[in-house]
């Protein structure tokens, strides 16, 4: 099998005739190459390894050889870092202004976590997202700039349930407009690839109806 | 205004920032990566804490004699009561700060049953309570880094501590691990947060990132440790073409039982060994006896799920149906699941006393690096709340050090050392194998003098001149030191108890009811 592995603009080939039922980060491992990747948890908890394999966002820990069209079909697989992010080196990318981006939202509670029984299953799932920036890396609007991405909406679709400090609430909700909903153009391909499979969409338009479209706000249907 | 410097940045730094911070502190919070790539994040199954809410008469008491117990009486009896008796307030805490925890039907947090204790006591979040936590947890620290009570600083790997003239903590030094830049953070106290040793024993279950480098370096900068031989086996372990993965125990708290085929039939062998518990006897007790009945594990041992209903597996065990459904291509509902001991937890480590403290001052260690509430033996889901625990209490003494001495800037002899440091020839992989080798041959389940020392001979002729960064360079010199204290300290335990099983001396022996200290004194280890 032809492994190509995108390093410092250039495509490297590598040869690899081992098993298939591998994933892609133990074929990094296995090809035994100095070359530069995140990883840590090797199970697809912790959003490290998220790099483009074969044209699409995904974590290299969850993602098997024998799964991969291109393996079965043409027997190869093309590797290249995310690349929405600075490049540190190979595949490791430096995601840092993903995290600014939810301080600068001001992603967090002012007063004790209210509790909603009908929104825990929502929160739960809102509080899986790995910050790994597979969803920014396919959406079409995302480049680094004013547009925070996914992740934010999705940690502030958890909060504004969980909040009560009415300032802090309003201050969410207004950092959400500005920084999410007028450059999002819902496209929401952010669900298709996101690892961990949260409902992305439904975090979006829980924000916009509470953010947004004040018909929801007065009517108090949210 | 005292200054607080926390290494790690998983539960136990968070819990350390935040409580530093809101005790008037300003922090330096420092990790190679962000907390959402901690091993943190990997705990699944709970937290425990007597919250008495499923009328099942619980209470701290019987949380810390059921502790205490678990560890085969070797625990900080002090530690462990504040622990038990501190875990309702913690959960509350967690509540506050907006962890999505479990419910009941009357909307209080749930709890389900886990392994060596009778009651209800295992709060959780599906099967991922530890990412949870740390969602909630990151939030409450993200406000603080507003506030200015918290630093953070991503990508620095420790390296050394930095003293006074007077042998008090002041600082470290640290690598940025993709600049290479080398930098000291001084302050009034350190708190290590860096998780266990994993890299000792390979590719195990936890991160690739807890590699003990942290806990070895303090070793040599005359931090004492404490139960270095106390390493726990988990029971159920599933072999992936990436590395072994963890079931959850709430699988067999959600009623999951272990089996082994015998004349052709499932013998569910926990319910004839120990009526009472059965599968939910303590970890060390199961591990072994999967072993018995596998014969060394020649015999495919089972965990069967296929009793259970949807809902329990696929909403209340939700990882454990996407390890078994993505790496292992098998439904548990209809499939029970092959598993098999492996290398967990580390109870040893950096000795600390009730109040997290070290034996430097101004030198305090929280969450799996630190030594005291486990024991011989730890609960499953008392490593969570030792990590917020260990957090807490750290972070409240930490905040009242002021050193006394001059600070020792040691920043240059790190740079001379980083200077004059020349990669060799030997794979930096191949030496990580050859000591994670060692180490397994020699401290499995059961172990023997023979197979220690062997391991002590093998680790002296083993080539570390590796071809390496400076840190990993470094790391596998420190790695040996560590393996080599680990291994002594289970030569010095002559005594079977918890997790430390000698085959020559299969008994648990009054004599050896205590911890056994390691301390390097002029490139010498001393087992004490």
């Amino acid at each position: 099998m032809k492994v190509k592995i995108k390093i410092d603009d250039d495509y490297q080939i590598f040869d690899y005739d081992g098993d298939l039922n591998i994933s892609v980060i133990t074929l990094l491992e296995k090809l035994d190459i100095p070359i530069e990747y995140s990883c840590s948890c090797l199970q697809g908890i912790c959003g490290a390894c998220a790099m483009v394999i074969n044209s699409e966002p995904k974590l290299a820990c969850k993602t098997f050889l024998n799964e991969e069209r291109m393996v079965i079909e043409y027997n190869q697989i093309t590797i290249e870092p995310l690349s929405k992010f600075p490049l540190v080196k190979d595949l490791k990318v430096d995601r840092s202004i993903l995290f600014d981006a939810m301080t600068e939202c001001e992603l967090w509670l002012e007063n004790d976590s209210e509790y909603n029984p009908k929104d825990l299953d929502f929160e739960y799932e809102m509080s899986l997202c790995l910050m790994c920036g597979c969803c920014t890396e396919v959406c079409p609007n995302y480049k680094l700039g004013d547009f925070v991405g996914a992740p934010a909406a999705v940690s502030a679709s958890k909060l504004v349930n969980q909040e009560s400090d009415e300032e802090h609430l309003k201050n969410m909700k207004k950092k959400y407009k500005k920084r999410f909903f007028s450059h999002c153009v819902k496209s929401i391909s952010c669900e298709d690839v996101c690892p961990m499979e949260i409902p992305t969409q439904r975090a979006i338009s829980k924000m916009n109806r509470k953010s947004v479209w004040r018909i929801w706000q007065l009517m108090n249907l949210d | 205004m005292v200054d607080i410097i926390v290494v790690g940045a998983g539960i136990a730094g968070l819990t350390a920032s935040i409580k530093a911070g809101d005790n008037g502190a300003n922090v330096s919070l420092i990790s190679p990566d962000y907390s959402e790539r901690s091993q943190s994040v990997m705990a699944m199954g709970g937290i425990n804490a007597a919250l008495n809410t499923k009328r099942e008469n619980d209470s701290t008491d019987q949380h810390f004699t059921d502790t205490l117990n678990g560890g085969c009486k070797i625990n900080n009896e002090k530690a462990v009561e504040m622990l038990t008796s501190d875990a309702p307030q913690i959960i509350d805490w967690l509540e506050r700060i907006g962890t999505s925890f479990s419910r009941d039907a009357n909307g209080n947090v749930d709890m389900r049953n886990f392994g060596g204790q009778k009651k209800k006591r295992t709060v959780y979040a599906g099967s991922r309570t530890g990412k949870q936590i740390v969602s909630a947890l990151v939030s409450s620290c993200r406000k603080r880094e507003t506030e200015g009570k918290i630093k953070r600083f991503v990508g620095y790997r420790f390296l050394s501590l930095i003293f006074t003239d007077e042998n008090e903590c002041c600082g470290i030094n640290c690598i940025h691990e993709d600049t290479q830049e080398l930098r000291s953070f001084i302050g009034d106290a350190v708190i290590i947060a860096t998780g266990g040793y994993n890299s000792l024993f390979g590719k195990i279950l936890g991160s690739t990132q807890n590699d003990g480098f942290a806990t070895a370096k303090l070793f040599t900068q005359g931090v004492r440790l404490a139960n270095l031989e106390m390493v726990q086996y988990h029971p159920t372990t599933v072999k992936t073409p990436q590395k072994r993965m963890l079931i959850t125990e709430a699988a067999r708290g959600e009623g999951g039982k272990l089996f082994v085929m015998k004349d052709g039939k499932p013998w569910y062998f926990m319910k004839d060994f120990y009526p009472e518990l059965a599968d939910l006897m303590p970890r060390d007790v199961v591990s072994r006896s999967i072993f018995k009945v596998s014969d060394g594990g020649k015999k495919d041992v089972y965990l069967d799920l296929t009793h259970l209903d949807e809902y329990t597996v696929k909403v209340k065990l939700d990882e454990v149906y996407e390890i078994c459904d993505k790496y292992l291509n098998l439904d548990p509902l209809k499939t029970p699941i092959p598993i098999f001991p492996a290398v967990h937890y580390f109870m040893g480590g950096i000795q600390t006393d009730e109040n997290h403290k070290t034996n430097i001052k101004g030198l305090y260690a929280a969450g799996e690096c630190s030594c005291q509430y486990h024991g011989a033996n730890r609960l499953g889901g008392n490593s969570l709340l030792g990590a917020v625990h260990g957090g807490w209490i750290s972070a409240e003494n930490a905040v009242l050090e002021k050193p006394k001495g001059n600070v020792i800037n040691s920043i240059d002899e790190e740079l001379e050392s980083f200077k004059s440091y020349a990669p060799k020839d030997k794979s930096l992989q191949d030496t990580l194998s050859e000591i994670s080798q060692i180490m397994n041959d020699s401290m499995g389940i059961y172990r023997n003098e023979g197979d220690l020392m062997a391991a002590l001979d093998r680790l002296d002729n083993l080539d570390i001149n590796v071809n390496a960064k400076y840190y990993d360079y470094l790391k596998v010199k420190l790695l040996v030191i560590l393996s080599k204290a680990s291994i002594l300290s289970a030569l010095e335990r002559k005594e079977s108890r918890g997790a430390h099983q000698r085959t020559d001396y299969p008994e648990s022996d009054d004599r050896y009811k205590k911890s056994i200290c390691a301390m390097y004194d002029d490139g010498e280890i001393v087992i004490t």
